[in-house]
Formats: C-alpha cells, sequence, structure tokens
C-alpha cells in the first residue's frame, strides 16, 4: 500500500516536472519569416542577401533572395531581431522587427538605388586608383623628406665654412685654419651631393607641371649646383697656392666671391619652400 | 458615375505624384580645403566636382564626387605632397553623399548629414549647415564642412619638421540646376 503510493507521488512528480518543461519549449516554437526584395519601381531584387541577428543572443543566420526576390527563414525563435538587406547597387537597409508566436511573418524590403561615380560621368581610370601609383607617391615623398633634412642640417656646416673662410683666406692666416675651412667645406659639399642626389632621384609624377614657388626652388639649384662644384675646385687651387707660401692668384681668387654666391642661392633656395610669398 | 470615376482617379494620381522622379546636376563648384601651419596659411582650391540628386517619393538623394589630385594650392609640390598624404594614388576620388526631403529645395538653410569617402576612409558629418540662394532656375548651396585629417586617418603632413593642424575645413560652393 506504501509502496504503492510512493510510485503515485513519483509519478505525479515526474508529470509535474515534464509540464514545467513543456511549457517552456512550447513558448520556444519556431517561427518563419519570409517576404521580398523588390526596388522602388516594384521590381524583384535577385539574389539579395537577408540576415537576420536575434538582438538578445547576437547570433546571425543569412540567406538569399531567389530569383523573384523572395526569401524565407523557417526556423526563428521568437524574439527581437535586427533584419538587413542588401545587394549590387543598392546600400544595405537595416530594420528591427520582434517576431511573435505566430506561425509566419512576413517583412518586405524596398531598396532604393544609389547613384554612381559612372551616373557622374567618370571612366573607370579616373575613379580607379593602384597601389603602384601610391607607392610612387610614397617614394617621392620619403626621398624629397630626405632631401629636405640633409638640406636643413647642411646650413650649419655651410654657414661655418664661410665663418672659417674669413681665418683661411687672406695674409693672416694659419695652416690649421685652412684645414678646418676644408674640413667644414668637404662636410659641406658630401651633404649638399648627398641631399642633392635624393632631390634627383625622386621619382617623377606623369602629367604634373611645376607651379609656385617650386619653380623658383629649383631654378636656384641652377646657381648653387655648379656653385657647389666650382667652389672646391677654386678652393683646392686657392689652398694649394697659400700652402706654398704663395698668394692667391688667377682664377683661384674667385673662391671667395663664388663661394658667397653659391651660400646666398642656396640659402634662397630653402627659404624659397619654406615661407610664402 | 464620373464623380466616382473623379474620385479614383484622384486616389491613383497621389501615389504615382508622390513617386516623381527629378533631378539635380551640379552646374559649377568651387570646393576650397584650408591648411594651417605656422609658416603657411595654404587653400587648395578645385572646380572639377560633379553632382547628381535624384529625387523620389519625397526624397532626394544626392552624390557628389570630385578628384583629390583636381585641387590647386598654386604650388604643385605642395600637391603632390597633399596627393601622397591623402593616399590620392590609391583612392582618387572624393565622394560625398547625402540625403534630404524634397521640401528641403524650399528654406533658406539646410542642415544635411553627409557621408564622405576620402582616403580609402568614410567619414559621417551630422547636421551640416548650408546656406541656400535661388538664382532662377539654379540653386546656389555654400557652407563649410568641418573635416579634420584624424576622421580619414590621414598623418598630418610637415614642412620643416613641424605638422600641420588636424583641422582641415572646406568650403563648399555649389550651384545646382534642376531637370526633369
Amino acid at each position: 500500500m506504501k509502496a504503492r503510493a510512493t510510485k503515485l507521488v513519483r509519478g505525479a512528480g515526474i508529470l509535474m516536472l515534464l509540464l514545467l518543461i513543456s511549457e517552456p519549449l512550447r513558448a520556444q516554437a519556431a517561427v518563419a519569416l519570409a517576404g521580398t526584395i523588390t526596388n522602388q519601381s516594384g521590381a524583384a531584387v535577385p539574389n539579395a542577401k537577408i540576415s537576420v541577428k536575434n538582438v538578445s543572443t547576437g547570433q546571425s543566420t543569412e540567406t538569399q533572395a531567389d530569383a523573384a526576390g523572395l526569401y524565407s527563414f523557417p526556423n526563428l525563435l521568437p524574439g527581437d531581431y535586427e533584419v538587413s538587406a542588401s545587394a549590387e547597387g543598392f546600400p544595405t537597409m537595416v530594420t528591427k522587427v520582434t517576431l511573435t508566436p505566430e506561425a509566419q511573418q512576413r517583412m518586405n524590403f524596398t531598396l532604393r538605388a544609389v547613384l554612381s561615380l559612372g551616373d557622374l560621368g567618370f571612366s573607370s581610370t579616373q575613379t580607379q586608383g593602384s597601389a603602384q601609383d601610391q607607392a610612387r607617391l610614397d617614394k617621392r615623398s620619403h626621398m624629397l623628406k630626405i632631401h629636405q633634412r640633409l638640406g636643413l642640417i647642411d646650413t650649419a656646416p655651410l654657414v661655418a665654412t664661410v665663418i672659417a673662410g674669413a681665418g683661411a683666406g687672406g695674409k693672416q692666416t694659419s695652416t690649421s685654419d685652412r684645414y678646418l675651412h676644408l674640413a667644414l667645406g668637404s662636410v659641406t659639399g658630401d651633404l649638399y651631393f648627398l641631399s642633392a642626389y635624393y632631390a634627383i632621384r625622386a621619382p617623377r609624377i606623369a602629367g604634373t607641371q611645376a607651379r609656385g614657388p617650386i619653380r623658383l626652388h629649383k631654378a636656384l639649384a641652377w646657381i648653387h649646383g655648379p656653385g657647389m662644384i666650382l667652389t672646391p675646385i677654386l678652393g683646392a687651387m686657392a689652398f694649394d697656392q697659400k700652402s706654398e707660401g704663395e698668394r692667391v692668384h688667377g682664377i683661384a681668387k674667385a673662391h671667395g666671391a663664388v663661394a658667397i654666391v653659391t651660400a646666398g642661392a642656396y640659402g634662397a633656395a630653402i627659404l624659397s619652400v619654406s615661407f610664402k610669398w | 458615375m464620373n464623380k466616382k470615376l473623379l474620385i479614383a482617379l484622384l486616389f491613383l494620381a497621389f501615389p504615382a505624384l508622390a513617386q516623381t522622379e527629378s533631378q539635380w546636376v551640379l552646374a559649377e563648384s568651387t570646393l576650397t580645403y584650408h591648411v594651417s601651419h605656422p609658416l603657411h596659411q595654404t587653400d587648395g582650391v578645385s572646380h572639377a566636382a560633379r553632382g547628381k540628386g535624384v529625387c523620389r517619393s519625397g526624397q532626394c538623394d544626392f552624390l557628389i564626387a570630385v578628384p583629390v589630385k583636381s585641387f590647386d594650392s598654386g604650388d604643385s609640390n605642395r600637391d603632390l605632397h597633399m596627393l601622397q598624404a591623402t593616399r590620392g594614388g590609391e583612392f582618387p576620388m572624393v565622394t560625398v553623399r547625402t540625403s534630404l526631403p524634397q521640401e528641403a529645395s524650399a528654406s533658406a538653410s539646410i542642415y544635411a548629414d553627409l557621408e564622405i569617402q576620402f582616403a580609402g576612409q568614410t567619414a559621417k558629418y551630422k547636421q551640416v549647415p548650408f546656406e541656400q540662394t535661388k538664382l532662377g532656375s539654379d540653386t546656389k548651396i555654400s557652407g563649410t564642412i568641418p573635416a579634420t585629417l584624424s576622421d580619414f586617418k590621414i598623418e598630418p603632413p610637415s614642412l620643416l619638421t613641424v605638422a600641420v593642424k588636424n583641422e582641415i575645413p572646406v568650403r563648399v560652393e555649389m550651384t545646382w540646376r534642376k531637370e526633369k
């Protein structure tokens, strides 16, 4: 008798448990979401991509519309969803929907076409960039940055060379003054030609014409460039003449003047691209 | 009978009116970016923008595009440097998209939400104010887009090792013409 009662209680307990479990399961019964994707003139948009994201779980499912623009998600759980539809030539359209435990819900999308660069009359050659073009521009800028930095650094030994030149020339000179002038001049020349190398070797960009201050900057290079070659040659001649106890004579006498013109043109070239005028 | 027919026609006519398509075409434009540097205040100007607006169902979608290399600051070296810094070799166009209600064409001020693609990035600017004036069949729009270099992940270019300011406001002056 007691065993029978126990069985009865156990059976009732299992039944209660099953009832408790079945209630949320019934609430979680799958629902379907379906609809059509059309454009603004009402024509079907085939092969559009539709994705649904459950807002509470973050779970996403994706499907593709058929040729008639029909789509369907047959097994979704009731809840809040973010539905997005996208197709080529249309911007992605996102909307929210709450799925209730009904058998099927419908959601239609009307996609609005976007204007393209082709609609504005731009050709693909105008609108398509390339990694090579960018690499060329990057290389050019990189080399010109080095040119600029070396050029700026070079002003220090250049000024020092001009100042030291006052002690190296004239009657009151010493060997050490001349060697100091020579050393500073050599550093100036080396840095100058290194800087010039980066400017000359920087890639040219097709279809670009020089405009603005850069034209003066380049024109001045025709003065300080030859000057930077001529100055050390004349300097070497003057150095030899001085070292042999002679007065500086002949073409070597132009060393100082050529150096000053060169330094002036060099300074003007820097200023021409540094300040607006 | 005639009355019924008239009412039916009126009902049919309303959606047809709402669907009416009209187009706007950019007739003239001047776009000017401004760059600040301790040694320079530079303006780069372009007149090469093209634009179109399509109105359907009371909403107008606009697209304006301009080649990056069309901006002229008066110095070819600086323009090429700008082209490099803004990755203009890889992304040669700046595009601006906006959508406005059709009735916006009747007001003196427009507040537009802009989506700008530039240097391979997309930035959105909310409620940018523009002034609108009617000149015959043309509509003049002017305003300033508060763009910054960081919006497009552009490293500020430098001159004499000093970088330019992050702000590059773009002054916009456009003349739009309505086409049916």
